[in-house]
């Protein structure tokens, strides 16, 4: 998978560029780490502080900070080769600051740039302390093994606002797609596969497959120095089938990145402050009454990693948030059942009140004890996951509760699906209970996306009011507007399928009084399996049989994706075996933030 | 205020023939352009085809107006620009530009011209100039003959159209408007191109464009 090679990627380059040594007792050699903040991006979903430790990473540091000099310790740089970072390279060279520099750019340096770095070193006498420098193409961040995104930092620069802005000239076009494309190139090398490259036509999208193309084969042409030979490309289905990537444009869709969720980790990416997998809540207070009048309390802000490791999170990032409730009281009670096992047996062996270390240092010859004390800490790191789900869980379902996000999701699934509607739109927007200014902006807009005649005038100003009223911003409906009106030159608009949303019975579990979710009000809502539009492309191109057969297609999304549509291809890529699909986009917005871009498009 | 575009055709007895055009789209979308320049070539020939010799016109779809002249020797020209531009000197612009086309490219070469054969270069630097009315008008001698009774004002574009007929059919036949029914999807490849692909059809209706400008 990408995450594994990326990783060994990584993993070989803290290990000063060689690979790593299996089954070695060794101790690792002390090393520093120092990266920019794109180093940290990549390095972060992949590598945990401790894993680092393990690799011999003593200190981890930032390029750009006061940095004390350490003349017996070798240091990896981990950079992007720009021009800021090569001269801080060069005043760490002449002042001197580690035993021996091993300088790895996260995509390739220039020869301009590498000369520099090599007068620099030569001036301060330090050629021989420069020990290696590699070019790593590891430019794109791989947040999950079948997600991708190109970066974080900058992202402003290749947004979807940057893209369609009116005003723009060719050479920052050319810029734009430039950058895109050495992510791209940097992915498919690290993959060690060349693929084979489909996209539509006239937009953003075929301009990224056109350079990419032209990128990819001027490596190839020199077999000597060929990126895609040798021990990159590996053995394993990559070496003799090439995968399918298929490039998408953001434009074919914009009702997708606006749509009111229903799955959990689409649901925290939406209500929460989630990114590069790092979740931040507010603690929960818990159910004690505040006094009337009482200032409320100060809440904390707690952050979470979301991980391969969290078990709960990788069954259930992709389920129906009902489900995941259901789940998480379904844990609570099982370790909570566990607890008061140990508990029973602490006071058998009269250790009440004692801490779990001083039992767990007893060898005991009780067998239930001691696989009580041996699964402990089994039970401490489930007992964290269980607190951390509780409290996000929690977090996301004052949201919904708040805001009615059930209906909007409903409603919106119907307006896609092209399902009779119950009530009316402007209703839910006049209803002042019902989401917030944002919630009814984003529901009208995808009313707008999907409707196949545009409303009428009249039609049109009475909801322009009725928004205005809510307090919504309406720049974004002017970009909307000109959008939809050239998209529906093509003939086929975006086709969302026929989803279905079913109301389920009542909750079972969580229904219960003593329950940690209260649920009550809340539709325990289904989703029937539809494929959104992205999915479509790649059902119909994976169905045609002039394409050759691939085991792995890659969707790119040019523009910006999200989770929903991420969460779209790998329920049907479940549903196929033997194929495996990657989903990745330029960058990755939530609702808020595609609305901002979109505001600013509408901006006169 | 803007100019989008600015072309020269000759009026044929059954269609208009595109000489030479200049575009201004910078300010929309980098890839909305060219399917917006292919636009504005449908519709200036379009206008020439159905306006009489000897005639001016403006044809106004909302905020924007397609000013077109046809001179009795068949020569044509049209502006498109947004509502707030004067159209006044829309027409002094189409006066100057046919005269000054009429003197540097012989009669004898417009009827089977095309922009790759006709020699006549400036029409980019007229459209950049009069980006700005005043600073292009007070240059130029305002011919006072203008009479501007006489410009015929259509409120759409179908107004030109003869009954029964149909803009989208107009769209289909046209040959200014790209090859659209190749596939939706197109195979770049790195070693060797992949054989067929999926047909799209592309029905691209003209009145659509002239919305997208209105909304613009």
């Amino acid at each position: 998978t990408v995450v594994t090679k990326q990783t060994a990627a990584l993993k070989r380059m803290l290990n000063f560029n060689a690979p790593p040594l299996k089954n070695t007792t060794a101790e690792p050699v002390w090393k520093l780490l120092i990266y920019d903040r794109f180093g940290q991006d990549i390095i972060s979903p992949l590598l945990s502080v401790k894993e680092l430790r393990d690799m011999g990473i003593t200190l981890h540091l930032l390029l750009h900070s006061d940095r004390d000099p350490i003349p017996d310790v070798p240091a990896i740089y981990f950079v992007m080769p720009t021009e800021e970072n090569i001269d801080r390279i060069c005043q760490d060279l002449r002042n001197q600051l580690y035993e021996s520099y091993y300088l790895n750019f996260i995509s390739a340096i220039s020869r301009s740039k590498l000369e520099d770095i090599a007068s620099a070193a030569l001036a301060a006498n330090a050629v021989n302390l420069v020990t290696k420098v590699f070019d790593q193409y590891l430019n794109f961040i791989t947040l999950e093994d079948d997600m991708f995104i190109l970066c974080n930092q900058n992202k402003e620069h290749i947004s979807y606002h940057a893209i369609n802005k009116p005003d723009i000239m060719d050479t920052d076009m050319d810029g734009i797609m430039d950058t895109i494309v050495d992510s791209l190139f940097c992915f498919f090398v690290t993959l060690g596969a060349v693929p084979i490259i489909r996209c539509p036509r006239g937009n953003a999208a075929e301009m990224v497959a056109v350079k990419l193309d032209k990128k990819l084969r001027e490596n190839l042409r020199d077999a000597r120095n060929s990126l895609f030979t040798g021990d990159t490309m590996g053995t394993g289905q990559f070496s003799f089938q090439r995968p399918l990537f298929v490039l998408a444009d953001r434009n074919l869709d914009l009702a997708t990145p606006l749509h009111h969720t229903w799955t959990y980790q689409a649901l925290i990416h939406d209500v929460l402050d989630f990114h590069l997998n790092r979740v931040s809540v507010e603690e929960s207070q818990g159910s004690e009454a505040s006094p009337a009048g009482a200032r409320p309390k100060k809440k904390n802000k707690k952050s979470y990693d979301l991980t391969a490791a969290d078990k709960f999170w990788q069954k259930h990032k992709g389920s129906p948030f009902p489900e995941v409730a259901e789940a998480v009281q379904e844990e609570l009670d099982t370790y909570r059942a566990q607890e008061d096992e140990v508990k029973r047996l602490k006071s058998i062996m009269g250790l009440e009140g004692e801490d779990d270390g001083a039992i767990s240092m007893l060898s005991d010859n009780t067998a239930k004890l001691t696989s009580a004390v041996s699964s402990l800490p089994e039970l401490l790191e489930k007992k964290r996951l269980i607190d951390l789900h509780t409290n996000v869980a929690t977090a996301v379902l004052d949201h919904i509760k708040s805001r009615k996000l059930d209906v909007y999701f409903e409603y919106e699934e119907k307006l896609m699906s092209k399902s009779t509607l119950d009530k009316s739109l402007l209703d839910i927007i006049s209803d002042p209970d019902a989401g917030t200014a944002e919630d009814k902006m984003r529901l009208f807009l995808i009313y707008y996306i999907t409707s196949q005649q545009p409303p009428s005038e009249a039609d049109l100003e009475q909801y322009k009011r009725a928004l205005v009223d809510a307090g919504c911003d309406l720049s974004p409906l002017n970009y909307i507007k000109q959008w939809k009106a050239f998209t529906k030159m093509a003939a086929t608009p975006a086709n969302y399928g026929s989803s279905g949303v079913k109301p389920m019975g009542l909750f079972s579990r969580v229904m219960n009084t003593g329950s940690q979710f209260v649920m009550e009000g809340v539709k325990n809502l289904v989703l029937k399996q539809h494929n959104l539009p992205v999915t479509r492309i790649l059902d119909n191109l994976m169905e045609m049989k002039s394409n050759p057969v691939s085991t792995l297609a890659i969707v790119f999304v040019v523009g910006g994706g999200n989770y929903i549509e991420y969460q779209n291809l790998v329920d049907y890529t479940k549903a196929r075996q033997g194929k495996r699909v990657l989903y990745g986009c330029s960058e990755l917005f939530n609702a808020a933030q595609f609305m901002k871009q979109l505001s600013q498009l509408g901006q006169k | 205020m803007k100019l989008y575009s600015l072309s020269v055709l000759y009026k044929g007895s059954t269609k208009a023939n595109l000489l030479k055009a200049a575009y201004d789209l910078s300010s929309f979308s980098f890839f909305q352009r060219s399917s917006l320049q292919e636009f504005m070539t449908f519709t200036s020939a379009l206008i020439v085809e159905r306006s009489a010799l000897g005639s001016r016109a403006s044809v106004k779809e909302q905020e924007y107006l397609c000013h077109v002249y046809v001179r009795n020797d068949n020569l044509g020209g049209v502006v498109i620009a947004d509502s707030e531009y004067p159209s006044r000197v829309c027409f002094t612009l189409l006066d100057k530009v046919l005269d000054e086309f009429s003197r540097q490219v012989n009669s004898v070469d417009w009827p089977s011209g095309s922009p790759a054969t006709i020699q006549y270069t400036a029409l980019d630097s007229h459209l950049a100039k009069y980006q700005n009315p005043r600073e292009a008008d007070a240059m130029t001698k305002v011919q006072a003959e203008l009479d501007e009774t006489k410009i015929i004002l259509h409120n759409t574009m179908e107004s030109l159209l003869e009954r029964g007929e149909k803009l989208d059919d107009l769209v289909q036949k046209s040959e200014h408007l790209g090859n659209q029914s190749k596939a939706f999807y197109k195979t770049v490849s790195t070693l060797h191109a992949y054989g067929t692909q999926q047909q799209n059809m592309q029905f691209i209706k003209m009145s659509l464009l002239l919305y997208i400008l209105k909304l613009h």
